[in-house]
């Protein structure tokens, strides 16, 4: 569970009951235990999670077999080889894959002190008449489907970026290293801007509510030991929203790697080495949206869904990466409680 | 020149030509569109006969408009993007005038066209290139018919501040510009063709097709015929509708993606179907011809691509290049996809008069849509074709009549 839930109290418990004393509810519920109600419920729940496993099983299998001709074709090397060229019916993962985690860790970097930034704002600051409307506006934001954020960016942010915020960034003196290059607009650094607009709302809203969820009397305890504000934030609730935060930026990273649509129309759909941020790309996802419809049969159809089956290891990978981080540091947040100052 | 009637039959609505099996339901699916319509005569008289009265010579059954279709038919169709313009145009007309039958068309690009079309998802499928020996011998329902069904040009288009007028480009230069040799607009290369022309110090920034394309492999096939360095530069010399690897530049989702980028993008330089290159108002490059003139692209000079046809067929449909001082060197056809075996009857006469009406009436529309219409030995090409459909027992749905 990611989600603390606080236990009910007993009071509550029985305060459900109404006027009822304990045991007469325990017993009613007893007598109502084999009837036909709870049989059906029980076969449900089994039916659901059968169904549950079985998806997901069928899913790994006809990944497994529809990707398998693709890897005894291109051998294992397929997930590291750095050429696709289904032209010359040379197939490899390498670059999309260095693509993929590209654009993601940018638009982390981008997103996630914004995301933070906005939720400490929204829970913490904002005066109650701006937090709540800031709040059903970065709802709605989260709800734009992804192919409207992809056109935004196509239409929209392509020609700034190609005109004006490749070049000034180009131009900058310590990083233009990182942005030298012909500024196309389509780019690894435009494709993460959108990633991170992308994720942006789910990140505020999940760790506005884990940081919601940080009792009153943590913030009222640091604030009588005489913390301000920003010490408030950094030792006491930032600390107790540590899980939940966490499972923010674990949704974000998994919808940035998976995202196909938007990004092929933003990223310019060229699988060749980066040089810098602002060359033009080529993701696991977008790779499929460009070639899948259209992917000779045999070989290059099976590359395809192999790059499918690159794209649901890495997710896992990283997923798991993240959750191992996570218990690593877990064992110190007592300690930070403490070490307020 | 020749009368077509349904069947070998004057005027008789073909459905007494069924099998018990299949008419029976037609005929009450028949009744209960003919009950459903506002109570028109449009059933009783059709126009099938009247053939030989049209002046074109392969207006197949002249019953374009002829409303006596037995059954409302839906075709739903998939395939190649540089079509689209033309086929949105000539689909709604013929349903404006048919209502009988609607087409609907997704251009979703050509091996989209293909793939549908071999496992028979879709009625008919449209590609710019027509399919390959192994490609048909994937079709899951049997024998593929290939219907050219337009003809149109690839535009070079850039948007290049200064530069209102046409600018002269050859193969070798398009070549360098894709390759990356060439990387601004004031190289040497790019001004040599252009005297007098002033050219920005300005980047380029070389756009394509990120899906396999028609354009991509038109353009494609020019340059392997043309630049020496383009060969070995992508290592073959066979053309690909996907845009070759060793290409600079960024890729763009369909005509509409590059056309897109061209716009909003100064310095860009891209390929797009001609049609989208109208429809945008793009300067266009004139390119270098065979006979060594530079002639942009044109409903005359891509029309004199096409007239150099005179043996086109499924295996010989290569039009880039051809001969000829007004000759728009990066032409093509398009190709409806079609099984011969038609399941279902009703769809099968639709598909054929459909069609039939695309490759003449139809293109009356497609010189302002930027295609040039059909030469006629291309008409008769395609008439043929469309005679050939079947049903799903073999018998022809269509034949000539005297």
């Amino acid at each position: 569970m990611i989600w603390e839930t606080t236990p009910m109290s007993p009071d509550a418990v029985s305060g459900l009951a109404g006027a009822w004393p304990a045991g007469r509810v325990r017993r009613a519920l007893l007598r109502k235990r084999s009837r036909f109600g709870d049989g059906a419920y029980s076969a449900l729940r089994w039916a659901g999670a059968g169904l549950f496993g079985a998806v997901v099983l069928g899913l790994l299998v006809g990944i497994g077999s529809d990707s398998s001709a693709a890897f005894a074709h291109s051998g294992v090397g397929f997930i590291w080889s750095g050429t696709w060229n289904p032209a010359a019916g040379q197939y490899g993962a390498g670059i999309l894959v260095l693509d993929t985690l590209l654009t993601t860790a940018v638009a982390m970097v981008l997103m996630v002190p914004i995301g933070l930034g906005t939720a400490v704002f929204l829970s913490e600051l904002a005066p109650r008449w701006l937090a709540g409307p800031l709040s059903t506006l970065i709802g709605l934001l989260a709800a734009i489907p992804s192919i409207v954020v992809g056109l935004w960016g196509l239409l929209v942010l392509t020609p700034i970026f190609a005109n004006q915020v490749e070049p000034f960034l180009a131009s900058v003196p310590a990083l233009g290293w990182l942005f030298r290059g012909e500024a196309y607009g389509p780019s690894i650094l435009l494709a993460s801007v959108v990633l991170a607009v992308m994720t942006l709302p789910t990140m505020v809203s999940l760790s506005r509510s884990a940081f919601g969820g940080v009792p009153l009397a943590d913030r009222e305890a640091a604030l009588a030991l005489g913390a301000t504000r920003w010490q408030v934030v950094r030792r006491a609730v930032f600390p107790a929203a540590r899980a939940g935060v966490s499972a923010a930026v674990t949704l974000a990273v998994g919808r940035a790697l998976g995202e196909s649509i938007a990004v092929a129309m933003v990223i310019g759909n060229r699988p060749a080495i980066p040089e810098s941020l602002t060359t033009p790309g080529a993701t696991l996802g977008s790779a499929i949206v460009n070639q899948f419809a259209e992917a000779s049969p045999g070989i290059g159809t099976s590359s395809v869904i192999a790059l499918g089956a690159v794209l649901l290891i890495l997710t896992v990978l990283v997923n798991a990466g993240g959750q191992a981080l996570l218990r690593s540091g877990s064992g110190s947040q007592a300690h930070t409680a403490g070490a307020l100052r | 020149m020749r009368a077509f009637r349904i069947d070998g039959r004057p005027a008789a609505p073909r459905v007494f030509a069924l099998p018990r099996h299949v008419a029976g339901p037609l005929a009450v699916l028949a009744i209960t569109v003919v009950a459903a319509g506002c109570g028109s005569t449009s059933a009783s008289t059709p126009k099938t006969a009247a053939g030989s009265a049209t002046p074109s010579s392969a207006n197949l059954l002249g019953a374009a408009y002829d409303t006596s279709t037995p059954a409302q038919v839906t075709l739903n169709g998939a395939g190649a993007n540089s079509i689209e313009p033309f086929f949105e145009t000539v689909f709604y007309q013929y349903n404006q005038k048919n209502p009988n039958t609607t087409v609907n068309y997704s251009p979703a690009g050509s091996s989209v066209g293909v793939t549908d079309i071999q496992q028979g998802t879709v009625a008919f499928g449209d590609s710019e290139i027509p399919m390959t020996a192994s490609q048909l011998a994937a079709a899951t329902g049997g024998t593929v018919l290939q219907i050219p069904v337009d003809l149109g040009g690839v535009a070079i288009s850039y948007n290049v501040p200064g530069v209102t007028k046409s600018i002269d480009l050859d193969g070798p230069t398009l070549a360098g510009i894709f390759d990356g040799s060439i990387t601004n607009w004031d190289d040497p290369a790019i001004a040599a063709l252009n005297p007098g022309v002033t050219l920005p110090n300005l980047a380029i920034k070389a756009v394509h097709r990120a899906d396999s394309s028609g354009p991509g492999y038109d353009l494609d096939q020019y340059l392997i015929d043309t630049a020496p360095a383009w060969v070995t530069a992508i290592g073959t010399s066979t053309p690909s509708r996907t845009w070759p690897e060793a290409s600079v530049g960024i890729g763009e989702q369909l005509n509409t993606g590059v056309a897109t980028y061209i716009s909003q993008t100064s310095g860009s330089i891209g390929f797009v179907e001609y049609g989208y290159a109208l429809q945008n108002g793009f300067v266009n490059a004139a390119v270098k011809n065979s006979a060594g003139s530079f002639v942009a692209p044109t409903e005359a000079s891509i029309a004199a691509a096409g007239a150099k046809a005179t043996s086109l067929s499924p295996t010989d449909f290569n039009v880039v290049n051809e001969a000829g001082s007004g000759t728009y060197p990066i032409a093509n056809f398009s190709w409806t996809l079609v099984y011969q075996k038609q399941t279902d009857t009703n769809t099968g006469i639709a598909l054929g008069k459909l069609f039939d009406w695309v490759i003449t009436s139809g293109q009356e529309d497609a010189a302002s849509l930027g295609y040039a219409p059909l030469p006629s030995n291309v008409v008769t090409l395609a008439h043929n074709t469309i005679l050939e459909l079947e049903s799903s027992t073999g018998t022809p749905l269509f034949s000539n009549g005297a």
